[in-house]
């Protein structure tokens, strides 16, 4: 059963075992707007935690994504290369960026729960 | 996630913020269409001292092309609006603005800029020979409404008196079809060509109608007291097809007009031969002088400029913003872009920037260093949109 947890700058990440999914929030690609291009990380490359990992590109800004976790990237979502747009429509599922082998699960106690996500954004 | 570029305050400033806070923090003002805003769910930002929609619910891509294939409502009532009147009126704004009176008609607007002793562009701005020949009617950028008022209480003397218009709003109807709508209001307007205006009545109300516009589209910019404006535009609302469009689809309209944005693509160090804008000044006045700033845009002329304005695109899909460097291909830098982003009517990246003028005799294609991807790109004439301005039935 994959768990899901979230940053402070909106990311969230879906993991089962060592492996997680990793992705921005609604709340994020409803603030960001149309979504028109994402510059993905490429497969093989180390990602740490906290560091810039992707780009969105929104028709108004390009905002920086940070790494939730640290560990190794070993695939990208390739279907946003050319239809971006799927981040606005279903940002938690279809709109995924990356995949990644996650080197220390420990670093995971220190990301929020879906419900303090929730609280973090309703301030 | 955090975000880069100049339209940084948007995300934080999301719409789950209390509207008041920002309201009272940051001192900003609202414009009279404030409510219409809200009860149309716009997602408000801080912009240029005031609280202004950048886009409403169906978001900037959906406005954009309503824009272009239908009719939009913008609020710019943080523009100002300046009236100056006094004796002689036009030759003492001649001494001021590189224009002709001689070659404006009564009820002719002009795009043209207020220079500075180098040269340099103080603002951009409309001007409108009104048909009473006591006055002269300004519309200026927000954010340099004060500096413009400086200078004009510096350039003109006692006997002229330059009002800022604060009680009337602003409102942008622009696209193909807001000639249709608006002539339902005022069947005169059908027939005004691009650049004229004119006072209109409605309901015992005082319209100051210009068919103008800086979405590359026909439409109209109406000036009407604020007390009067909410209930106008929910008017226009009840028309077929008119919706409302924020900043954020203003900004991609005019950059695919490839219009020039203050504080972008020209500022105080920009000359307007440097910004592609010597259309706007009239031979006689280059050749007569007789306005500030006259010499330094001669020699421009003369010697030619170090760089110049053009239209950038990026090959592939990668946005290239404003501050984004220029490189040849030996990657030596050769410019920067000034204004960038993604032109949803052309679906792909569209930007702005200055290029060495040396450069452009020979190379038309470049690299974009974004965020250190080499990107190529092709340099291209402005606009990437062509005009449909209304010139006129004849």
């Amino acid at each position: 059963m994959a768990e899901i947890y979230f940053t402070k700058d909106h990311e969230w990440i879906k993991v089962e075992d060592n492996i997680g999914v990793v992705g921005i929030t609604a709340y994020a690609s409803e603030q960001l707007g149309d979504i028109v291009f994402v510059e993905l990380p490429e497969e093989g490359i180390t990602a740490e935690i906290g560091k810039d990992i992707a780009v969105v590109e929104s028709v108004k800004a390009a905002s920086e994504v940070y790494s939730p976790v640290s560990g190794t990237i070993i695939k990208s979502n390739e279907d946003l290369n050319s239809t971006p747009e799927i981040v606005n429509e279903d940002p938690v599922g279809k709109g995924w960026f990356y995949e990644i082998e996650i080197s220390n699960n420990d670093e995971l106690s220190g990301l929020m729960s879906e419900e303090e996500y929730q609280k973090h954004i309703g301030d | 996630m955090t975000e880069e570029g100049s339209w940084k305050q948007l995300f934080c400033h999301g719409d789950h913020m209390s509207e008041a806070y920002w309201g009272l923090e940051q001192n900003l003002k609202t414009t009279p269409l404030y409510k219409v805003h809200n009860d149309n769910r716009a997602k408000l930002v801080p912009f240029a001292g005031y609280y202004l929609p950048i886009q409403y619910e169906n978001g900037i891509i959906a406005e954009h092309n309503h824009t272009r294939n239908s009719v939009s409502i913008f609020d710019v009532s943080h523009m100002g609006q300046i009236k100056i009147s006094g004796p002689m009126i036009y030759d003492a704004m001649e001494k001021i603005l590189p224009i002709s009176f001689s070659k404006i008609a009564p009820g002719q607007i002009k795009y043209t800029q207020f220079l500075n002793n180098e040269g340099k562009i103080i603002d951009d701005l409309m001007i409108c020979r009104t048909f009473e020949e006591d006055h002269v009617w300004l519309v200026v950028n927000a954010d340099c409404t004060p500096k413009d008022l400086d200078h004009l209480y510096n350039n003109l003397n006692k006997t002229y008196k330059i009002e800022l218009i604060e009680d009337r709003a602003l409102i942008a109807l622009q696209g193909p079809n807001s000639s249709n709508i608006l002539k339902t209001f005022f069947q005169e307007i059908d027939d005004m060509p691009f650049m004229t205006a004119d006072w209109f009545n409605y309901n015992n109300e005082k319209f100051f109608i210009s068919r103008c516009g800086y979405t590359g589209e026909d439409g109209f910019e109406i000036s009407i007291k604020d007390r009067y404006a909410e209930k106008f535009i929910n008017e226009l609302l009840q028309c077929e097809g008119v919706k409302l469009a924020g900043l954020g689809a203003r900004n991609s309209l005019r950059m695919e007009a490839g219009l020039c944005l203050y504080g972008n693509d020209i500022s105080s160090s920009v000359s307007p031969i440097e910004a592609g804008l010597k259309w706007s000044i009239p031979k006689e006045r280059i050749e007569n002088g007789g306005f500030i700033g006259h010499e330094p845009i001669k020699k421009d002329l003369e010697n030619g400029v170090e760089r110049k304005l053009v239209g950038i695109k990026p090959l592939g899909k990668l946005p290239a913003r404003e501050g984004t460097q220029i490189f040849d291909k030996n990657e030596k830098t050769i410019g920067e872009i000034t204004s960038g982003g993604y032109s949803p009517s052309l679906q792909t990246p569209i930007a702005m920037g200055y290029i060495n003028s040396d450069i452009l005799k020979s190379e038309c294609e470049v690299l974009l260093n974004v965020r250190g991807n080499l990107i190529p790109a092709e340099i291209t004439s402005l606009p990437f949109v062509e005009h449909k301005y209304f010139r006129g039935n004849k």
